[in-house]
């Protein structure tokens, strides 16, 4: 695909010697959107790390632009536009919520305003460490931080996991406003299905470390067999 | 009896400030990088023989030959972080120090070679020599210099640490290096950064050290031990903690030197095991 912003190309990858994916290929076009699901342990994380340059790559390649970057360590990746909100949020706890977001910050259309205008609540909470936040503010903030490196792709695992129904509202429509309006291109990994389904155009679904299944995310939305085969959950349409 | 007293404070603080630009670094690399640098000092002796070799050989002034101690125990610093340290970030503290220690060895007999085992005397400059009087007692010019340098240095380190985005970049690889390099933060330039810095520091102490206790080949390991208790009890990774637990060790050493004489020189050990039952992480742990 020649406007592919991400390409993977059958890409094996895990850590060590241990196997976690194998011959995962995919596109992310720009302005794209990619929901990745699965059961638990099934290799989403590692395939958000894969594509951050934290696992061992023993196959394929990673290319970005169509520029092969298989072998540049994650701190280039992410200069080159890839941000990453990682599963645990992992928060920088001696920094303040102003710290946490400006420490890696990069120039570009976002910036504090830009950020607090999208999570209210941070501003309101800028002078607090950073380990001192709810499990929402937490997650608000991980995605702000991504934000503001300024990404032209964002990888976001799990953002919802664990979060208070009203605060998985307000995050996805969060993430909502960030594909729809900024055209933010998203690789969203989320246990959440139906959410993942109505936020992106595409969706994959791993299985034992392999893409078992691929459809347009209102499609599999729809095929609530599959779904139901696939992920074992019950989606309410 | 108060004169005396005072005089003993003064000598304290100053020999503490001393201790304190000697071991700060120690405390940054440490606390903050998780790397235990036995060779510390022997840094702190690069500096101090460039301060000799300029001024004995070049014949630069004392005040010029400063900037230059900083800066070559910093470079010294960088070229064994980038060969002998770097590969030994995530092993074992055991290997860290059988390979710090074997380093501040090497250290030892190298001084020796080109230096001799005899001190290295320097002359100060006379604006940096004699006493001041207030309020009945003598201050040392040289010593209230060292506090002055100290305390400006202490200032400089909390300013860069807490309130610049490289101490913020410094802070967040310490805290999740991982997620840093995730950012986009190159993590090894930042703890190569952080270490010359560490490392110019105790080079600097070890000029400014050499018109208090002298320099001779055995600096790298007589002062470890000054340096060790300062950063346990003043907490890893503490620029406040280093400062008080230094001031704090100045004082005891001097004062035990002066008032018991006999057994004076045990009461620092008696201070640091009082403190760390206190607070076992140190005064100010970061951690």
């Amino acid at each position: 695909m020649a406007d592919a912003l991400l390409s993977l190309k059958d890409v094996r990858a895990g850590y060590g010697a241990a196997v976690v994916l194998d011959g995962i290929s995919f596109d992310v076009p720009v302005r794209g959107s990619l929901a990745v699901l699965g059961r638990n342990g099934v290799g989403k994380s590692t395939l958000l790390l894969t594509i951050m340059g934290f696992t061992a790559i023993a196959r394929g390649a990673v290319l970005w632009r169509g520029e092969d970057i298989t072998r540049l360590p994650p701190n280039r990746r992410a200069q080159e536009g890839i941000g990453w909100v990682a599963q645990e949020r992992e928060i920088f706890p001696s920094l303040t919520v102003e710290e946490n977001l400006t420490v890696a910050s990069r120039p570009g259309d976002w910036n504090l305003k830009k950020v607090y205008d999208l999570f209210p609540r941070l501003h309101e909470r800028r002078g607090n460490k950073g380990n001192h936040l709810s499990g929402g503010e937490q997650q608000m903030l991980a995605t702000a931080r991504a934000l503001m490196t300024n990404p032209d792709l964002l990888l976001l695992d799990e953002p919802l996991e664990g979060l208070a129904p009203i605060i998985v509202e307000e995050l996805s429509a969060a993430i909502g406003r960030l594909a729809a309006e900024q055209g933010m291109t998203l690789i969203l990994v989320e246990q959440h299905a139906e959410i993942a389904l109505s936020l992106t155009d595409e969706a994959v679904v791993i299985e034992r470390g392999t893409i078992a299944h691929r459809a347009r995310s209102k499609d599999l939305l729809a095929d609530q067999a599959t779904l139901d085969r696939l992920i074992g959950l019950k989606v309410e349409a | 009896m108060i004169g005396p007293f005072l005089g003993v404070l003064f000598d304290g603080i100053a020999y503490g400030m001393l201790l304190f630009l000697l071991s700060v670094g120690l405390s940054v690399t440490l606390g903050m990088m998780n790397f235990v640098n036995l060779a510390h000092c022997a840094f702190a002796m690069v500096g101090g023989y460039t301060t000799v070799t300029l001024m004995h050989v070049f014949g630069w002034p004392f005040v010029w030959t400063l900037p230059m101690a900083f800066l070559t125990a910093a470079a010294v610093s960088v070229i064994f972080e980038r060969t002998l340290y770097r590969p030994l970030y995530r092993a074992s503290e055991l290997d860290q120090v059988l390979l710090t220690i074997g380093i501040a060895f090497v250290s030892v007999a190298v001084a020796a070679w080109f230096f001799g085992t005899v001190q290295q005397p320097i002359q100060m400059p006379p604006y940096l020599r004699g006493s001041v009087s207030a309020f009945g007692i003598s201050f040392g010019v040289y010593r209230l210099f060292l506090i002055a340098v100290a305390l400006a240095i202490a200032l400089l380190l909390i300013v860069t640490l807490e309130f610049t985005r490289f101490g913020a970049t410094v802070r967040a690889s310490v805290d999740n290096q991982r997620m840093a390099r995730g950012l986009g933060i190159d993590v090894d330039r930042t703890f190569a950064i952080t270490f010359a810095l560490g490392s110019g520091l105790a080079g600097l102490g070890g000029a400014l050290a050499i018109e208090i206790v002298g320099l001779d080949p055995s600096f790298a390991f007589t002062y470890l031990v000054y340096v060790l208790i300062v950063v346990a009890v003043g907490g890893l990774g503490s620029i406040g903690g280093s400062l008080i637990a230094a001031t704090l060790i100045g004082i005891s050493d001097v004062a035990g030197k002066y008032y018991v004489p006999e057994t004076g020189a045990f009461l620092i050990y008696l201070v640091m095991i009082v403190v760390l039952m206190w607070r076992p992480a140190g005064l100010f742990a970061r951690r």
